[in-house]
């Protein structure tokens, strides 16, 4: 479903990452493993248009959105859950959240959407009125996930869940990844360590200094300690 | 009394119009962070064209009003994809829109100049005739200009909390990476808000145009009153140029009756200049945080 081929990105004078190859399947669960600084965040922000490439290609269900608009992407259901969540802090939990909802044809369809998220995270409906300037750490991620999940999405990238995040907190938001997984989301998720992928990754990529280095089913590599170990130390 | 009267009546009237104009100029800050120093060339824009369409078509004002302000929007969305647009998100944005506005005001008044002539125009009122309230002349256009202008704040409002463009509009101004990513098209956002400042300019120099007469450079004070309630309501607050709009307007106003039109304008400025000390970023402003 989402394919990237050769990708080149960076930032003005200097090049991130040298040539990404990637697939993920229809309800699959891809891990981008990597240390930080070695391209995770610009892996994703290349694909979904914040940063356009400076070559390779992207293709979403066979389709090129090489340099599409961000907004165009999101529209196309490639949903980026972004690095330090980005909620809109003087907006409530519930604007954020229909915010999440704004592409025409899923505007009319917000309020079960809203049903469903308010399911999965029920505390968020206790809390729709609060602005999201005033959540806690955890909440605040919650409620990214929540916004993401507003839209039509075919796939979910993810930009590494637990940064910043107590333990406990760190383990629900893992737990309600896996649920949206099991519902049949695809998901690409950019992490630096590999404690909290097990039920949620298929296959994993090793990311190095802005080039994939290894790729293989998750329970193989994800077994391999040494090998983990001397990639993410 | 009649003093009293005299002074209220005209702070409220003026007041309603400094708001107005202050709301459009405080949308775009709030959503665009762009200082629109061609706003008061839009008020122009739009008055000039109703009155254009009563004096040379023979239409009614109630027909020229709506043209005047359609032709107000489409001017500022044009400055928007010609002038904002080509530079947004660039470096040197700040001073490249602030050149660019300043120039559009010259062009407007030039070209006013040049397509009608210097001698002042007289835009006729959407109503006419007045009453009298404690020997104070209340006229019915100003009463229409003061239940617009709040009526025109109450739709604004009401549009960025509860639709969904109106939220984007928010959205967009604090946090437009995020916006984005909810497929929120950032750049017609912002074309969205600069029509609809230009649109609210173009009410005001229709409606307010009868109470003086129109000539090239009258956008000109509005906008400076404009800019200076909305530097004291705070930058960007929709509630600060609501409230800031109507002190100002009474506060000059009774200057002006009780101590004489020379110590309006420097009364004003002083009670500014105190209102800044007191709180450098304005009544409802909370400086660079601040957003729609």
């Amino acid at each position: 479903m989402l394919e990237v081929k050769g990708l080149i990105a960076g930032y003005a004078g200097s090049e991130v990452l040298h040539g990404i190859d990637l697939t993920v399947k229809d309800g699959e669960g891809v891990i981008v493993l990597g240390p930080n600084g070695h391209g995770k965040s610009t892996l994703l922000r290349a694909i979904t248009g914040l940063l356009p490439p400076r070559a390779g290609s992207v293709f979403m269900d066979g389709k090129e959105i090489t340099r599409w608009r961000a907004d165009v992407i999101a529209a196309a259901g490639v949903i980026h859950i972004p690095q330090g969540d980005l909620l809109f802090p003087e907006m409530t939990v519930l604007e954020n959240l229909l915010m999440g909802a704004y592409n025409g044809p899923t505007w009319g369809e917000r309020n079960e959407r809203l049903g469903r998220v308010y399911e999965l995270f029920p505390w968020l409906k206790d809390r729709a009125r609060q602005l999201a300037r005033t959540l806690s750490g955890g909440e605040r991620r919650m409620l990214a996930l929540g916004r993401g999940l507003m839209s039509k999405a075919k796939i979910l990238l993810i930009d590494e869940p637990s940064l910043g995040l107590a333990p406990l907190a760190t383990e629900q938001i893992y737990a309600s990844i896996r649920r949206v997984k099991e519902a049949g989301l695809a998901i690409l998720l950019a992490d630096e360590n590999a404690n909290h992928v097990a039920g949620l990754a298929d296959r994993v990529y090793l990311l190095e200094t802005g080039m994939l280095v290894r790729e293989g089913p998750a329970q193989k590599l994800l077994q391999d300690k040494a090998l983990l170990e001397s990639y993410l130390g | 009394m009649t003093q009293v009267v005299q002074a209220v009546w005209g702070g409220i009237l003026f007041g309603s119009v400094y708001g107005l104009m202050a709301l459009g100029l405080t949308l775009v800050w709030g959503a665009v962070r762009l200082l629109n120093l061609a706003h008061g060339a839009i008020f122009v824009v739009g008055a000039y064209v109703a009155y254009w369409v009563t004096s040379s078509l023979h239409l009614s004002i109630l027909v020229a009003l709506p043209i005047g302000v359609l032709a107000a929007a489409a001017f500022a969305y044009a400055m928007h994809v010609a002038f904002i647009r080509p530079v947004l998100g660039k470096p040197g944005f700040d001073n490249a829109t602030l050149i660019a506005t300043v120039g559009i005001s010259i062009s407007v008044s030039a070209a006013a100049l040049l397509v009608f002539n210097p001698e002042y125009k007289v835009v006729p009122p959407v109503l006419s005739g007045y009453f009298i309230l404690s020997g104070v002349q209340i006229t019915n256009q100003g009463l229409l200009v003061i239940a617009t202008s709040l009526a025109l704040f109450a739709l604004v409002y009401l549009y960025l909390t509860y639709t969904r463009h109106g939220m984007a509009i928010r959205a967009v101004s604090q946090q437009q990476e995020a916006a984005s990513l909810m497929s929120i098209p950032v750049e017609r956002t912002y074309g969205t808000v600069i029509a609809i400042s230009g649109g609210l300019a173009g009410v005001a120099g229709v409606l307010l145009s009868p109470f003086f007469f129109l000539s090239p450079n009258s956008g000109f004070n509005p906008m400076i009153q404009a800019l200076i309630v909305t530097i004291f309501g705070g930058l960007g607050s929709i509630r600060g140029a609501l409230v800031a709009g109507f002190v100002l307007g009474i506060f000059e106003s009774v200057v002006e009756v009780f101590y004489g039109v020379a110590w309006a304008q420097p009364g004003v400025f002083l009670l500014i200049i105190l209102m800044l000390i007191v709180r450098p970023n304005g009544l409802f402003g909370i400086g660079e945080v601040r957003r729609l």
